[in-house]
């Protein structure tokens, strides 16, 4: 028999089994209704986009209508006027009311809370004007009215000093304002931040799950002395390699159910908060995983066949565990300061890769060229903890006695 | 057959198996005993390639021992080696097929074993739900279902029942005829002499003396028992006698070439009445207990 067959067979197993087990496919279910949920979730429950209304005391502060409406277009904030009788009225249509008698589309969304008719009231005296609202305004609407008040004021005093409307309108005429971006951020910001974050902990997830799948795998097969049959058919590397295959296709069978449902709800949903990178971004997952999970399967084998007992493989794999912890962890270093090149460089390290890599992806900010060359890393690296793990693995597995430490198992021959 | 020469190992400072040598001829059962440590699941893990030796040559056939002939070894280890959780039939089957038999008949093949160690019905269930001598039976089918030619069996009879122990001991006998080698280690003595053609006693990691039954009882001096119902006093007067014991149940006499063994009776009964006057076997037991023990 060949090795390619007896590896078959022994990867075969592992995923019949697997599969038998009730714990795969609640794991798998879990994850896709998670993924669903996140993309689901924050299109049911978004409020939708609302133009504001400022309420017009009075007939001088309705004068302003035209002008003010004018202002807020230019400066891009989506408001309308609506005329008020007086202060009473005003303040009672800032007052926030629950809705009645609405649909729940029309009330605003599922979760909707009370609304008000006027987001703010604006109201002149002789010689002052008054700017009302209920707890908040927003910024850029306070600036719009503050804007038209002094114009109005501007233009008072100007034509009282004798200067004709004209001169007035075009001394109150805003001078035309140029913007140059030099680095234009990504339309999708927000939801490439979302994004970045989700691969992270995906990864991070996955790869530490199967990797203890494999590392609890082998611990099994040693104490229980299944290792010691097996041994007679077959070469402790083609036992090796057969459960981190075998294990390695669950879970990628399980990140695709998980990422196609993701895509279909996408496709579906049309969500927003979904960056259009989405096509790209989820199958370099699926590609990290593969990459990750069989540069720290190898180890976790390695660390399952150290052990002297079922319950130390959590303890002996713990290095492995540091390594996805710290790789998640620094995903959040990455959102903030995606140019660093402190992150840059952090991310090529090989253990941090499989997390951060698909992370900056998410973000946009790995130059094409970068892709590849991580990925030769990655290979290089799978290429040399493989064969480490192998020897690690082959003179632990049948080693009886305490539990073997790293650098004990690493001196062994 | 199978040729043990001069194999070595050691664990740290403590050896293990000291310059061992044995044989295995295909047909025949031997037995390997000793007490706990003395090298047997050392020389049986060596023979299926679980240790490299540190020296020492394993052949069979004539030929170093490699992972194909491993292929056609079966194995049972002294604590099983079953996967717990994995149903009886694919078990067995999928331990076949790693021994190259093709899927479907590894299937028929584990049927037919599961049928004929008293498996029937539990096919299905998993290892963990079987009873100890069950999964027992499971870990020698996953030995027996590829048709070994050497059986490397570590205590295999420990906790059967006694129908248990003979249904095993008739699936040994029926292996043998086919021609399969057979090599096992037990502490149970009396299995070990009516199962074995040859047996051979370890002690600290060599051979103390191996050959059939008959052979090893050549070496054990044969001893006369006799109990007079008065007294154990007499046996002072007897002259160029080895007592070996003395005790309620009588004097143990070692019996030696040219001893007078009705001058002996003649004493005895001279002291008072003699209650018992007889030779005792000497078994495996004895021997063991006269090499390993004493």
């Amino acid at each position: 028999m060949n090795r390619v067959t007896t590896i078959r067979l022994i990867a075969g197993r592992e995923i019949t089994e697997r599969l038998r087990g009730r714990a795969t496919w609640i794991l798998t279910g879990i994850t896709t209704v998670v993924a669903v949920l996140l993309i689901v979730g924050p299109a049911v429950l978004r409020q939708p986009a609302r133009t504001s209304v400022v309420g017009l005391v009075g007939p001088s502060a309705q004068a302003l209508a035209p002008a003010l409406e004018a202002t807020a277009k230019a400066a891009g904030v989506d408001l309308t006027t609506m005329d008020v009788a007086d202060d009473a009225t005003a303040q009672s249509e800032l007052t926030p009311k629950q809705p009645s008698g609405r649909g729940l589309r029309q009330s605003g969304g599922l979760f909707s809370s009370a609304t008000a008719t006027l987001d703010a009231a604006l109201k002149l005296d002789t010689g002052s004007a008054t700017i009302e609202f209920y707890q908040t305004i927003s910024p850029s609407m306070a600036a719009v009215l503050r804007a038209v008040v002094q114009q109005a004021h501007q233009r008072d005093v100007l034509t009282q000093a004798g200067v004709s409307a004209s001169a007035v309108a075009a001394a109150q005429q805003p001078e035309p304002i140029h913007t140059v971006t030099l680095q234009p951020a990504p339309s999708d910001l927000a939801g490439r931040s979302i994004a970045a974050l989700a691969a992270g902990i995906l990864l991070y997830v996955s790869v530490g799950i199967f990797g203890n799948a494999v590392a609890s795998g082998v611990a099994q097969e040693k104490t229980s002395r299944t290792a010691e049959v097996l041994l007679g058919a077959v070469t402790p590397s083609e036992l090796m390699t057969g459960k981190v295959i075998g294990i390695g296709l669950v879970g990628f069978g399980q990140m695709a159910i998980t990422i196609g449902a993701a895509l279909i709800t996408n496709a579906v949903v049309q969500s927003s908060f979904v960056p259009s990178a989405v096509w790209v971004l989820l199958p370099a997952i699926l590609l990290w995983f593969v990459l990750g999970y069989t540069l720290y399967a190898f180890g976790f084998a390695a660390a399952g066949a150290m052990v002297a007992r079922q319950e130390e493989v959590q303890s002996v794999s713990a290095p492995f565990s540091v390594f996805l912890v710290g790789g998640f962890l620094l995903t959040y270093a990455l959102i903030a300061s995606p140019n660093a090149p402190w992150v840059k460089i952090v991310s090529y390290l090989p253990p941090l890769m499989p997390v951060m890599m698909p992370a900056r992806l998410a973000l946009g900010h790995v130059a094409v060229w970068e892709m590849p060359l991580a990925i030769l890393i990655m290979l290089a690296s799978i290429y040399w903890v493989a064969r480490l793990a192998g020897r690690i693995y082959a003179t632990s597995l049948v080693r009886g006695g305490a539990r073997l430490s790293w650098r004990a198992a690493l001196r062994s021959r | 057959m199978l040729e043990i020469s001069e194999l070595y190992q050691r664990f740290g400072d403590r050896v293990a198996v000291d310059k061992l040598s044995l044989a295995v001829n295909g047909g025949e059962i031997v037995g390997l005993v000793g007490r706990n440590g003395a090298g047997k699941t050392t020389t049986m893990r060596a023979v299926m390639g679980i240790y490299e030796p540190i020296a020492g040559s394993i052949r069979w056939s004539g030929h170093a021992v490699g992972l194909p002939d491993r292929l056609r070894f079966g194995y049972m280890p002294e604590e099983r080696g079953l996967y717990p959780q994995m149903r009886v039939l694919d078990q067995i089957a999928y331990f076949a097929q790693l021994h190259g038999v093709e899927r479907p008949s590894a299937t028929t093949q584990a049927q037919r074993w599961i049928t004929k160690l008293g498996l029937d019905g539990r096919q299905l269930d998993r290892v963990v739900a079987l009873s100890h001598g069950n999964q027992q039976r499971v870990q020698l089918a996953v030995a027996l279902v590829y048709q070994p030619d050497l059986l490397v069996l570590d205590e295999p009879f420990a906790g059967l029942d006694p129908s248990a122990v003979d249904s095993l001991s008739d699936v040994l006998r029926a292996e043998t005829k086919r021609g399969t080698a057979v090599l096992f280690s037990s502490h149970q003595l009396d299995l070990v002499e009516r199962l074995c053609d040859r047996i051979v006693i370890l002690d600290q990691g060599r051979v103390l003396a191996s050959g059939t039954l008959d052979e090893l009882r050549a070496r054990v001096p044969q001893r006369l028992r006799v109990k007079v119902a008065t007294s154990t006093d007499w046996v002072a007067n007897l002259k160029g006698v080895v007592v070996l014991t003395k005790d309620p149940e009588g004097v143990v006499l070692a019996v030696t070439t040219g001893m007078d063994t009705q001058a002996v009776l003649r004493l005895a009964m001279e002291a008072g009445h003699v209650e018992f006057f007889g030779f005792e076997s000497g078994g495996l037991v004895e021997l063991y207990r006269q090499l390993v023990v004493d």
